[in-house]
């Protein structure tokens, strides 16, 4: 699974559901903080439409850790200050990488019942669609 | 009268600041840092995005440590932000790829992907709810999120820009993508004529206040352009770092909310007339600050006499730590200065008199 869509899915589960990933990973081995969770700043780098050029729209807080389990390395970074769950996050990414997590079962259950969340606020979102009535057509791009 | 410089007053100071804690000691509620971000959503916004630091709960904090004052909690977040390191700067996030919750168009009304109006206080009557006195928060949390339970999914497809048909039509320059690296106005000292980068980031992280006001100049003649909104989004935006194990992969580390906004106005080519954009983008839903930051940057692009086409103007004005800093420090003591002020005033007017 790419780095990015594990790190999707574990970032927007709940705290308790990476725990429970983690705690089964934790019981078959003993991963090593390499880096303690801390806080810390990323600046946002965007592009804008009209020159097509970069430029800082500013900062957000995260927090990262890395862990050492049995010589592979695991990394996370995540919005916000929950250390628990960053640290949890590195353990899983770690496990992923020794190529010992089992659980993509779970992981993609949880991918699909965020998608369906997201979905269903998305479908309140488009209630609000404009539906015009035009008396004359209009001159459009 | 005799004028003196003094030193003292650290016991009277000390009590001040305790005496602070008098004014938020009002009621034995307390004010809940959830409640501050869910239901004073568009004041955390604001802090925010006038800190250049997006963390929706230490605005909160810093929104309930000083009694709810915009610039002192910019001030607070500015402070702590100092305190950390920056570890990261993100891949470039791409607006085009923005989970939409609002996209409306004041150019045509026909947009590919459509109108959507979202959520906004436009179409309401501004009356008072004296219902809201007695509202039943659980209640409404509840109901919202059956509402959100009993919707049909709807596929999340991102939406281009209208921008991009008017691009397409020649109607707007196109640019090549630009990947030299943007000026950073929190690391390096502002220089003029300033960077588009530089330009950007100083107005993203305006003050609301100063730069709507502004625009408004702008629109009421002190300025060259009446633009139209051509496309205003708010959404989120998801935000991802490099993976240190890997340079080919990336960590999506969360996402922000973000208003964008693009104006259109006419301009003069060589030979024939066609549009030039200004741009605006803020975190959080702020529709204002984002139009007004588009107008500023179109009219920052024009010449003239005006204050908002002078970039020293527009950019060293408007940042809410340093405009509330500098005006606040007149209040605290000058006996000295001041004394001297009054010693040459005495002095003329003594050789007047002679």
């Amino acid at each position: 699974m790419e780095k990015r869509r594990l790190s999707r899915i574990l970032a927007r589960a709940g705290k308790e559901q990476v725990r429970q990933l983690a705690d089964e990973i934790k019981s078959a081995y003993s991963p090593v903080i390499v880096k303690a969770p801390e806080k810390s700043l990323t600046m946002i780098r965007m592009r804008e439409p009209v020159q097509e050029s970069l430029f800082y729209l500013g900062e957000v807080i995260v927090s990262e850790a890395i862990v050492d389990l049995e010589g592979a390395k695991g990394i996370a970074v995540l919005m916000g200050d929950d250390f628990d769950k960053v640290l949890d996050m590195a353990v899983i990414d770690a496990a992923c990488n020794k190529g010992v997590f089992q659980r993509y079962d779970v992981l993609e259950q949880l991918e699909k019942e965020q998608t369906h969340r997201l979905e269903r606020e998305n479908a309140m979102f488009m209630q609000t669609m404009v539906n015009f009535q035009s008396m004359d057509s209009e001159v459009t791009p | 009268m005799a004028y003196v410089a003094v030193s003292g007053g650290e016991e009277a100071i000390e009590a001040s600041i305790r005496l602070l804690e008098y004014y938020r000691s009002g009621t034995e509620k307390d004010l809940d840092l959830e409640v501050i971000e869910e239901k004073m959503s568009l004041l955390v916004d604001r802090v925010m995005s006038e800190a250049g630091l997006y963390s929706k709960t230490y605005a909160a904090l810093a929104l309930k440590q000083c009694e709810g004052s915009s610039d002192e909690a910019v001030f607070l977040l500015r402070a702590y932000r100092s305190t950390l390191k920056r570890s990261y700067d993100s891949l470039v996030a791409d607006t085009r790829n923005m989970r939409l919750v609002r996209r409306i168009s004041a150019a045509f009304k026909d947009i590919p992907g459509g109108q959507i109006l979202g959520a906004t206080y436009d179409y309401t009557h501004r009356l008072m709810n004296f219902e809201l006195q007695q509202e039943d928060a659980p209640a409404l949390c509840q109901k919202m999120l059956q509402e959100i339970e009993g919707q049909e999914p709807v596929e999340i497809s991102p939406c281009g820009r209208v921008s991009d048909e008017l691009k397409a039509e020649g109607l707007i320059d196109r640019f090549e993508p630009d990947d030299q690296e943007p000026f950073d106005v929190t690391q390096n000292l502002l220089e003029f004529p300033a960077p588009r980068s530089a330009r950007l980031q100083t107005l993203s992280r305006a003050d609301t206040g100063f730069i709507s006001g502004l625009a408004y100049s702008v629109l009421r003649g002190f300025g060259q352009v009446h633009p139209t909104v051509g496309e205003l989004r708010s959404g989120y935006l998801e935000i991802d770092v490099p993976y240190l194990e890997d340079p080919a992969e990336s960590l999506w580390i969360g996402e922000i909310l973000l208003t964008e906004v693009e104006v259109f106005n006419e301009a003069d080519d060589k030979d024939q007339l066609k549009l030039a954009c200004g741009y605006g983008a803020v975190m959080g839903r702020n529709e204002n600050k984002a139009i007004a930051m588009a107008v500023l940057d179109h009219e920052l692009n024009t010449t003239g006499d005006y204050p908002t086409q002078n970039d020293e103007f527009v950019l060293l004005h408007g940042d809410s730590l340093e405009m509330n800093g500098f005006i606040s420090h007149l209040k605290l003591p000058h006996y000295v200065t001041f004394q001297s002020k009054l010693d040459a005033v005495r002095k003329t007017r003594r050789e007047n008199h002679d």
